[in-house]
């Protein structure tokens, strides 16, 4: 019994040091995943080769996700990008029991309530998209190029705050490398600090 | 029971009192109180003179947290805006209680403060306020979670008498939150900490006996601006020896990141405490003891001093005192050596005076920088063209500063006093003009003291001082040498008329430096303000003298004064101060970028490689660095030809962005010149004199590499 918990001691050690280097950087291939959507349909990354997917760690409750959503800012990105081909993907990996994490209807709700323009909103309650992301942050951004490549991980914009008025007064990250991908030139800032609330993960 | 109208007339009475002095605001969520916010002194009134401190108590509800200034990775750092009334004015930053570090699922790491934080901010009142009672206001903004994150603010106020003597106040609470802040990296005898680079990441590495006694040794990380960095891991512990890895994403050419080391018996214990790890110096390995380091510098120190007297822009100046020198060759003894005294004094009472503001605005956490901090303000610059141009009138023989029968004869005890006292300006104005040529061996030893102690400043500004009074000192203890100079007579006249026109020139290059921070609209209205300056000059010479009638010297006097604060108020005050700085990219010529941070991260990112030349207007070394050898054609081509993008970072106006970059660099002014080869390893940085032939070398080393790659 005791060699039992050593055991798992050790497995659950490993598992913590995999997770913190885990994340895979820029320029590596993003990892596959399949999700379920507020309706109960699937999508998996691998479906949508051939297109720039953004991902988009989502939570109702933190303010920060509220300062972009309660101002329209997020609507508006996605409205404008999902029409110019990109396919968008918002994630909730908020775990079970933890403020954030919804079910099916609530998602729903949310999309219809805050008119919202994504693809698709995806729910992750066992976190393990963002773990394999190393997403820590709602909002975290990252942009997928048409050949599964990560291009961009980071903030949405320059201003860590969750106050709506500083919007437009900030350089908005997501937007300048979907422009700059889409004119099919480099992205000038591929890497930035994602800022927000954290994921809330499942406590083990 | 209902209370009669006069109790809650007392009542309301006693709120409204109670609420100046410091009342407490709450913020409420879903009905819960979550956070309670308050401003608190450690006085019970303030002192003029005498600085107090005022903090910002945060209560947070059981298991709601707020956060540390570096937050981690979530989560954001509260916010204190200061509304001080005049008389009041802060002192350094916000001080931070050491925070604890929490560990959530997912490997999220956060630092806050649970329950309760107090962070404190030294003021300094002024030293004379008329109010009797002055109130301070502050806006505080934070992000308090639980669970989930609300943030939160308030306007907070607290009134505080004036008074001659006052008592402490909270003392309890402010001794329990000092106790909980970070000290200053101790000496070297107690701990040293090595920063190095592995691949993607920093290494460092504290050699401590004292950590020894701790169990729980941690670095929590202040991570510049833009910078992306992993957790710090602990990686081996040996007796006296701790050494942890930082992962760091970006930017490559991060080389150590600030932070503090925190060591306690377990990690969060209440008896936590921390060494604050500034930035390191760059400087070259530590091949001397410190002292010796010291020693060595201060030498440099001196040589710089006794080269500031060739440089142009003092030669003027030095060029009246031995003329003076030839005139006093007559005189007694005695005489030549208070003079020269004199003079020596003043170029000490001006170093000193610098070196006391300087070590001032360091302690007081402000931007410091050398030959710059006096010659990026455009106010000081155009004092300084004023003086230039009154003292070359007077050598003009435009007016008379003293009168030349009392001079001449130098017999009474009060006029020779009077001559000290003119050989003492004379010193300190030579100073005054040397600044902006910061001799290379100056730059070097000054660079080098601004990462001292106070007294090791001070000791440097002295040791220049030494070295620059050094010839007069040495002609007054010497003055058999004297002898050597020619004889007084009509040459002397025209001497000091032909260093009039030196002065004039002087002007000419003073009158630029203001073009290049104004534009031609400043220029011109500090000149019309010139003239006039002229005008009244030469009303002095005509109608304001000894001889002159009372009632003819009264009207001059008036005529004067109206004169200058008429086109001071006019041509100054509204035309010159309204004048826009001069736009940067009009002054740069031929392939070369303006430099902005941003421009050069993302050139870099790219691995191109960039030339970063740091400038000023009214840097003469600069000048002569990028007419001799930057422009010259076969360096260009050799730029071109290994794609270095070259960029300037013009310092006329002292731009923060580029202050913080030069302190980076342990620079305390400009030229710097800084190549980054556009990959991960260290800039390469130049000698502050440019030759053809070092470019031209560390160029063809950054293709060799490339190719090698």
């Amino acid at each position: 019994m005791k060699t039992k918990s050593i055991l798992t001691l050790i497995a659950s050690l490993a598992v913590a040091t995999l997770w913190a280097i885990d994340v895979p950087p820029v320029g590596s291939n993003a990892p596959d995943f399949s999700l379920t959507d507020a309706v109960g349909k699937t999508h998996s990354l691998s479906q949508y080769k051939g297109k720039y997917v953004v991902l988009e760690w989502f939570n109702p409750e933190c303010p920060f996700v509220k300062k972009h959503y309660g101002s329209g800012n997020m609507q508006k990105l996605q409205e404008e990008y999902t029409g110019k081909g990109v396919v968008w993907l918002t994630i909730d990996s908020n775990a079970p029991d933890t403020e954030g994490n919804i079910t099916p209807e609530q998602a729903q709700k949310i999309m219809s309530g805050w008119k919202t323009h994504q693809t698709a909103l995806l729910l992750d309650p066992e976190s393990k998209v963002a773990r394999s992301y190393g997403a820590k942050n709602t909002p975290n951004m990252v942009i997928i190029s048409p050949e599964g490549k990560i291009v961009y991980e980071g903030a949405i914009d320059s201003k860590p705050t969750p106050n709506p008025n500083d919007i437009p007064n900030s350089t908005n990250y997501v937007k300048a490398a979907l422009d700059e991908s889409l004119a099919g030139r480099p992205i000038s800032n591929a890497q930035t600090k994602p800022y927000g609330c954290s994921v809330k993960y499942k406590s083990s | 029971m209902k209370p009669a109208p006069g109790s809650v007339f007392r009542l309301a009475i006693c709120l409204s009192i109670l609420g100046f002095l410091g009342r407490a605001e709450a913020q409420v969520y879903q009905g819960k109180e979550l956070v309670k916010a308050e401003l608190l002194a450690d006085t019970n009134a303030i002192v003029p003179g005498k600085n107090f401190t005022v903090g910002l108590l945060l209560r947070m509800a059981p298991g709601w947290h707020t956060y540390w200034k570096a937050p981690g990775d979530a989560g954001l750092p509260t916010e204190l805006k200061w509304n001080l009334p005049p008389g009041l004015r802060t002192i350094g930053g916000l001080q931070w209680p050491i925070p604890l570090k929490t560990n959530d699922p997912g490997d999220i790491q956060t630092y806050g403060y649970e329950d309760e934080v107090f962070l404190t901010q030294e003021i300094r009142p002024g030293a004379k306020i008329d109010d009797s009672r002055l109130t301070l206001s502050a806006e505080a903004n934070w992000l308090v979670c639980e669970k989930i994150c609300i943030p939160g603010s308030a306007n907070l106020q607290m009134e505080l008498p004036v008074s001659t003597t006052s008592a402490s106040a909270n003392a309890e609470l402010f001794a329990r939150y000092r106790q909980l802040l970070a000290q200053n990296w101790p000496d070297s005898k107690t701990a040293t900490a090595n920063w190095s680079r592995a691949n993607s990441e920093l290494r460092l590495k504290v050699t401590s006996a004292t950590l020894s006694k701790y169990p729980a040794v941690d670095f929590y990380p202040i991570p510049p601006e833009n910078a992306i960095i992993g957790h710090p891991q602990i990686g081996a512990r040996a007796p006296g020896e701790v050494s942890f890895r930082i992962p760091v994403e970006s930017p490559k050419t991060l080389s150590a990141i600030p932070g503090l080391l925190v060591f306690a018996e377990r990690p969060n214990g209440t008896d936590r405490a921390a060494w604050e790890l500034e930035l390191p110096t760059v400087a070259p390995p530590r091949v001397l003891g410190h002292a010796r380091r010291v020693i060595s510098f201060l030498f440099f120190g001196f040589i710089g001093g006794f080269i500031l007297n060739l440089m142009p822009c003092v030669l003027p100046v030095i060029s009246l005192k031995i003329f003076g020198f030839i005139q006093q060759a007559g005189q007694s003894r005695q005489k030549i050596l208070r003079s020269g005294v004199a003079f020596a004094a003043g170029i000490f009472a001006w170093f000193t005076a610098l070196a006391l503001v300087l070590i001032g605005l360091k302690i007081a956490g402000r931007d410091v920088t050398w030959g710059g901090f006096q010659f990026t303000n455009p106010y000081f610059v155009l004092l300084l063209s004023v003086i230039v141009l009154v003292f070359a009138l007077n050598l003009f023989g435009v007016f008379e500063i003293a009168l030349p029968q009392r001079l001449s004869r130098g017999l009474l005890a009060s006029s020779e006093r009077k001559d000290d006292l003119g050989s003492f300006f004379q010193g300190m104005f030579a100073t005054v003009l040397a600044t902006p040529c910061t001799a290379p061996f100056l730059g070097t030893a000054l660079g080098f003291a601004f990462t001292q102690s106070p007294a090791v400043i001070l000791s440097m500004f002295l040791v220049i001082a030494a070295g620059m009074s050094a010839p007069y000192l040495l002609l007054c203890a010497q003055p058999a040498w004297l002898r050597f100079l020619p004889q007084p007579g009509r040459w002397m006249l025209r001497l000091k008329e032909v260093m009039g026109f030196l002065l004039l020139a002087t002007l000419l290059f003073l009158l630029y430096v203001l073009g290049a921070q104004r534009g031609v609209a400043g220029l011109i209205w500090a000149s019309c303000f010139l003239l006039i300056v002229s005008v009244v000059c030469w009303m002095k010479g005509a109608f304001l003298t000894p001889g002159a009638p009372a009632k003819t010297r009264l009207i001059a006097a008036i005529t004067m004064s109206i004169l200058l604060v008429l086109s001071g108020v006019y041509f100054i005050d509204k035309q010159f101060r309204a004048t826009r700085y001069a736009a940067k990219e009009v002054r740069l010529q031929g392939d070369w970028q303006a430099f902005t941070p941003e421009r050069l991260q993302a050139e870099l990112n790219q691995h191109h490689p960039v030339f970063v030349d740091f400038t000023a207007a009214w840097c003469l070394t600069c000048k002569f660095n990028e007419q001799s050898v930057l422009e010259n054609p076969v360096v260009r081509a050799a730029f071109q030809r290994h794609g270095v993008t070259k960029m300037k970072a013009d310092w006329t106006n002292g731009d923060p962005q580029i202050t913080k970059l030069l302190q980076q660099f342990r620079r305390p002014g400009v030229p710097l010149y800084v190549l980054y080869s556009g990959r991960s390893d260290k800039p390469i940085v130049f000698p502050e004199l440019l030759t053809k032939g070092i470019v031209l070398e560390k160029l063809e080393t950054l293709s060799a590499s490339v190719v090698a790659k």
